[in-house]
């Protein structure tokens, strides 16, 4: 791999019936769960090919397998013909194979020609020089941007011209694009398709991801669907509709997955336990309103970025709503404002976590630990010296009910699987007696054996009389776990199924814009 | 390259499993017993009953600032004020001593003028939400500089006749100096109380992973003025042992390295910058090594522009220890997320 030496092959110069990169049944691992396992994946020089899936279908993970950002855990990475191997980003830039971030990686306060020039610098810069350089490459990709103007100065499309413009001036042959358009509007979509049908014009490939199905149609040359971390489908835009995509994102076999036809709504409903009116966040929640009664699961459905973690978090208090025309949260009918999560846990509401690495458990402890210091840490539950009959009494309890594996209640948490890990998680939560729960991604990183006893779980603490709420982006969870079903899209509720009468399709249609 | 790439990878891997067996505590002991050793033999007048009392009774001033900085080192904060609030507090308690306000009045005075600054130390930090670091950095200049204009002098000396004063400092109990008492008795609550009550816990979870504490509904803001506060406690009972033993508060401390060796003491023993690890033993274990190179340097008559190039190579070898022991994993050591 030394011999790898820079020797960037002319752009299209190359045959171009020959693909310049090949991932050939790559799979990549994280604690014991595939995010993607033996996908394979052509990109031919001069093409755009999209990669579209539900979230969590494992294409951020593929593309930063291919940018350099991770590395496959099994599987072959072939870069023009030839086996490449990157251990970090930087290296793969060298090679030519550039991402393009959602978060944009410029460095806000840098001039745009600071940020162009970025990683590649000599030891002096001449600043004016610097600037004509990057005037000239910014003019001739036709994009009217200034060099020397502080990124932090210039609108969201004109931060992805610095972004692109630099993966040129680093001799980009593939770009990839996580979700370019998220943040742009409608006229600067277009002007962004320019932009990415001019590269294709040089010979540059580009890898596309995003969740709006038009727009994959109307750009890619080929379009290749991800689900559950496979691949499924993969063919020239031409021969794709909008319908023949969700059909292949969605496409699971009902009788074949875990969790069986959906179940029967229970018309049964109780005390209205919880209340959002017209809750706003800043851009992310907009005028969302909803209600939970006890007894009941309602599942959430929506993409990342439509706003269903944001308020699970508003309600648990972890994030603030807007101070003036924020809404109203009612609980049992009084309106609340948590400040911080204590104080909604004090009320009796949990909020089990989507990230258990970021903000669910403590690695440094044991399982035991994990649970026992939760339920210390509620007004009931408090007292100044620890117990260690209480500890077990609770551990064990909550052991026992989730069958967490009891062989590694010495170990610490990080050790455990991914499965065994949120279930902790789920019993530090449910240790403090909470009665209105929210559950974001349940299953997100659990292994399939463990799943149906966290769905088990779910059910149960409805039939305790307990108000669930589920967040997820795997339907079939929400499907087979909910009673009621709301979809979130762009910060609001968008539409609401009952779990009798909505399908996978259904619920995708009202979810995707 | 391919293979050679993963063979690195797994190798190092597998040192850091057979390492993740040795704490950083044991490192530092079995270093320590190896030293001690050493010096006892080659060093003449280093193996004897004298000079362990001494060693032991030069490192408890700093043993008991260190279990301090330890509580707070753990919840994954820093105290930069702590020497200074040390001295600030007892210099004005000094001062009004010998304007005659009774000794019981004065140390009252000082101890909650230490208590105070920690609580404000502990509000800037909990509720401003202003890196710890600079607060106390801060902190620590203030104080000095409040202190001198009410204690006037590099030098403020206790009064003659306040024996109970002098009494923790200078008193010998069975022939061993008081001090080595008053850091153990410090030692075994500032343990019970970070081992067997829930705000001991509570300090661990902080430290090991904030926003997982604050989820899982622990009250940050208190607890965090509560650490700082008991540091400043720390603080003030070091200063009465120092008072003690050398009849005189130095302002001259709170501009020295003195802090740095507090910190040395904490990170050496294992108590890790990262946070959640570590505990009263790790100081101990710290505090040993450092007594015993610094009793050494004594005898040996090793200057001190010597002594801080050592201290300053420990405190690296420490560091680098720790991050060998807690090495970040792939996706957080990688950029792109």
């Amino acid at each position: 791999m030394m011999d790898m030496v820079k020797a960037p092959p002319p752009a299209a110069a190359t045959d171009t019936s020959e693909p310049v990169l090949r991932i050939v049944k790559g799979s990549k691992i994280y604690g014991g769960v595939h995010a993607i396992e033996d996908v394979d994946f052509d990109l031919y020089p001069g093409e755009v090919h999209a990669l579209v899936g539900e979230n969590g279908a494992g294409k951020s993970t593929l593309c930063k397998a291919i940018a350099g950002a991770i590395a496959l855990t099994s599987g072959d990475y072939i870069l023009d013909g030839k086996p490449a191997r990157f251990e970090q980003p930087r290296d793969a830039l060298a090679a030519g194979v550039c991402m393009v971030y959602q978060e944009t990686s410029l460095v806000p306060t840098m001039t745009a020609a600071q940020n162009i020039e970025l990683g590649n610098e000599k030891l002096l810069t001449r600043f004016r020089k610097l600037n004509i350089q990057a005037q000239q490459l910014l003019q001739s990709l036709n994009f009217h941007v200034d060099p020397a103007t502080p990124v932090a100065m210039l609108g969201a499309a004109k931060k992805q011209m610095v972004e692109i413009a630099r993966a040129i001036y680093h001799r980009a042959r593939i770009i990839i694009f996580d979700e370019p358009t998220a943040s742009l509007t409608p006229e600067e979509i277009v002007h962004f398709f320019h932009l990415v049908r001019d590269l294709r014009a040089r010979g540059v490939s580009v890898i596309y991801i995003s969740h709006a199905l038009e727009e994959s149609l109307q750009i890619a040359d080929h379009i290749t669907v991800l689900r559950d971390g496979r691949l499924v489908a993969s063919a020239p835009a031409s021969e794709l509709t909008r319908a023949s995509l969700i059909q292949h994102m969605v496409g699971r076999d009902v009788a074949q997955t875990l969790y069986g036809k959906a179940r029967p709504a229970r018309h049964v409903r109780r005390e209205k336990v919880l209340t959002v009116e017209n809750v706003t966040m800043g851009m992310t929640v907009k005028n969302m309103s909803f209600s939970v009664y006890a007894g009941e699961v309602v599942g959430i459905a929506g993409l990342i970025g439509s706003g269903r973690t944001e308020i699970a978090k508003i309600i648990f208090g972890a994030l603030k709503r807007n101070l003036i025309n924020g809404g109203t949260i009612r609980l049992r009918g009084k309106p609340v404002r948590y400040r911080v999560p204590k104080q909604a846990i004090d009320a009796g509401i949990a909020y089990i976590t989507e990230d258990r690495k970021l903000n669910g458990f403590f690695e440094t402890m044991v399982v035991d630990d994990n649970i026992y210091i939760t339920n210390l840490a509620t007004d009931k539950g408090w007292r100044f010296l620890l117990s260690k009959l209480r500890r077990s009494e609770i551990a064990n309890y909550w052991v026992q009910r989730l069958r967490i594996n009891a062989l590694q209640r010495k170990a610490r948490i990080i050790e455990l699987s991914g499965g065994n890990q949120q279930k902790v998680v789920v019993a530090k939560s449910l240790a403090q007696d909470p009665s209105i729960i929210i559950f974001d991604e349940p299953t997100r990183g659990v292994d399939v054996g463990t799943i149906p006893h966290i769905h088990a779980e779910i059910r149960r603490l409805a039939d305790e009389g307990k108000a669930v709420v589920v967040i997820s982006s795997y339907l079939p969870e929400i499907l087979s776990v909910c009673d009621r079903i709301l979809v979130a899209r762009l910060g609001r509720i968008a539409a609401e199924f009952d779990a009798a009468t909505a399908t996978e399709d259904k619920i995708l249609y009202a979810a995707i814009h | 390259m391919t293979a050679n790439a993963t063979d690195a990878r797994s190798r190092t891997s597998f040192v850091g499993a057979q390492l993740q067996g040795l704490t950083q505590e044991h490192v530092v002991l079995f270093i320590t017993v190896l030293l001690l050793l050493a010096f006892g033999v080659l060093l003449k007048g280093f193996a004897t009953v004298d000079n362990f009392l001494t060693l032991l009774r030069s490192i408890s001033i700093l043993g008991i600032l260190a279990l301090g900085m330890a509580l707070i080192v753990i919840s994954r904060g820093i105290d930069l004020s702590e020497v200074a609030i040390m001295a600030g507090a007892w210099a004005v308690g000094l001062i009004q001593m010998q304007q005659g306000m009774p000794v019981f009045w004065a140390a009252l005075l000082a101890l909650s003028i230490a208590l105070a600054i920690g609580a404000v130390n502990g509000f800037m930090v909990a509720f401003v939400e202003a890196p710890a670091l600079f607060v106390t950095l801060a902190a620590g200049f203030v104080i000095y500089g409040l202190a001198f204009w009410f204690a006037p002098a590099w030098v403020v000396y206790a009064p003659k006749d306040a024996p109970w004063l002098m009494f923790l400092g200078a008193a010998r109990v069975l022939g061993v100096p008081l001090p080595i008492f008053v850091f153990a008795a410090m030692a075994l609550i500032m343990h019970l109380f970070l081992s067997r009550t829930s705000i001991g816990r509570f300090i661990y979870a902080q430290g090991d992973n904030p926003e997982s504490a604050r989820y899982a509904g622990i009250a940050l803001r208190p607890l965090i003025i509560l650490e700082h506060v008991i540091v400043a406690f720390c603080a003030w009972i070091a200063g009465l042992v120092w008072i003690g033993t050398t009849g005189s508060i130095q302002m001259a401390v709170t501009q020295g390295t003195m802090i740095f060796d507090v910190i040395l003491v904490v990170v050496l023993g294992g108590v890790s910058l990262v946070g959640g690890r570590g505990g009263v033993f790790s100081v101990i274990v710290g505090c040993a090594l450092i007594g015993t190179l610094l009793n050494a340097f004594t005898i040996m008559d090793v200057n001190s522009e010597v002594q801080n190039i050592i201290k300053g190579v420990v405190l690296l070898a420490a560091i680098i220890l720790d991050n060998w022991l807690h090495p970040r994993d792939e996706e957080t050591a990688r950029q792109g997320d």
